[in-house]
C-alpha cells in the first residue's frame, strides 16, 4: 500500500527554520537524507520532495476570459505543504513508524523537532501502479 | 520546472460519494482525460487521489521514538484530496493546467471551480534552506 507523509507548516514556521544555525540545519537535513537512504535500502522508498517557499504559492480557480484566475494572498495561519515522502509499505503501522522517524529529525541544539506528519493512504484508482 | 497541483478539501468535501452516479462518472472521466492529455504532452509526472480524511492520521514521535498517532481534526482543517505533479516550461503553464483541473464537472455537470494550490517543487532542499 502506498502512503504519502505530509510535512506541513505555516509561513512563520519557515521563517523560524531559516533562523536556525547552519550546524542545526546541516544536522536536520543530514538526518532526513539518511532516512531516505535507509528507506531506499529497505525497498519502501517511492519519492520525496521539498517544496519552494510558500511565498511562491498560488491558488488557481477556473478561468476568467480563458485565463487562469490566480490568487497569491494567504492568511498567516494557513498551513502549507513543506515537503513529502511517498512510501510503499505492507501496513499502516509501518507508515506511522516511518512518520515518527521523520518527526524525530533534530531541530535547534539537536533536540528532536517532534513535528507533526500527516499520513494518508493513496486511494486505489486505475492510474495507480500499486 | 516541476510543480505540484494540490486539490484541497474541507472534511465536508468528502461528500463526493453522495453525488449521483452519473455526475461522479463524468467527474472521473474528466480527470482521466486530463491525465491522458498531460501524458501526451509529456508534462505528466505523477497523479494520485488520496483516501478520505477519516483515514488520515497525524503522527508525532513520542518518547522512545515510537509513533503517537492522532486522528481527530478540526472541521476547519483542509485535507489534501489529490494531486498532480507536472513538468512544465513556465509557471503560467502550471496555472493553466490547474485552471483546467479546477473546472472539473460536479453535480449536474456544472464546473466545480475548486481551488487548486500550485507550488514549485525541487528534488533537493532549496539552497537557502541548507
Amino acid at each position: 500500500m502506498k502512503y504519502i507523509l505530509l510535512m506541513t507548516g505555516t509561513k512563520a514556521g519557515v521563517q523560524g527554520y531559516l533562523a536556525w544555525s547552519q550546524r542545526d540545519r546541516d544536522a536536520h537535513m543530514g538526518a532526513l537524507q539518511s532516512m531516505a537512504k535507509e528507506m531506499t535500502a529497505s525497498g519502501e522508498f517511492v519519492a520525496t520532495q521539498g517544496l519552494a517557499d510558500p511565498g511562491e504559492a498560488k491558488v488557481v480557480r477556473g478561468e476568467r476570459n480563458g485565463l487562469p484566475a490566480t490568487d497569491g494572498i494567504f492568511p498567516e495561519s494557513k498551513e502549507f505543504l513543506l515537503g513529502y515522502w511517498i512510501v510503499d509499505v505492507p501496513t499502516p503501522e509501518r507508515a506511522y513508524a516511518i512518520a515518527a522517524r521523520i518527526s524525530t529529525a533534530p531541530g535547534p541544539g539537536g533536540v528532536p523537532t517532534n513535528m507533526p506528519i500527516e499520513v494518508r493512504r493513496f486511494a486505489t484508482h486505475p492510474e495507480s501502479k500499486s | 520546472m516541476k510543480y505540484i497541483l494540490m486539490m484541497n478539501t474541507m472534511k465536508a468535501g468528502a461528500g463526493i460519494p453522495a453525488w449521483p452516479r452519473k455526475d461522479l462518472q463524468a467527474h472521473i472521466a474528466f480527470m482521466h482525460s486530463l491525465n491522458k492529455e498531460l501524458h501526451e504532452s509529456g508534462e505528466f509526472v505523477l497523479a494520485e487521489g488520496l483516501s478520505f480524511p477519516d483515514q488520515a492520521k497525524v503522527v508525532r514521535a513520542g518518547k522512545d521514538g515510537l509513533p503517537v498517532t492522532d486522528g481527530v481534526f478540526p472541521e476547519s482543517k483542509e485535507f489534501l484530496a489529490g494531486f498532480w505533479i507536472v513538468d512544465v516550461e513556465t509557471p503560467e503553464r502550471a496555472y493553466a493546467i490547474a485552471a483546467k483541473a479546477s473546472a472539473a464537472p460536479g453535480p449536474g455537470g456544472a464546473p466545480l471551480n475548486m481551488p487548486i494550490e500550485v507550488r514549485p517543487i525541487m528534488s533537493a532542499p532549496p539552497p537557502e534552506m541548507l
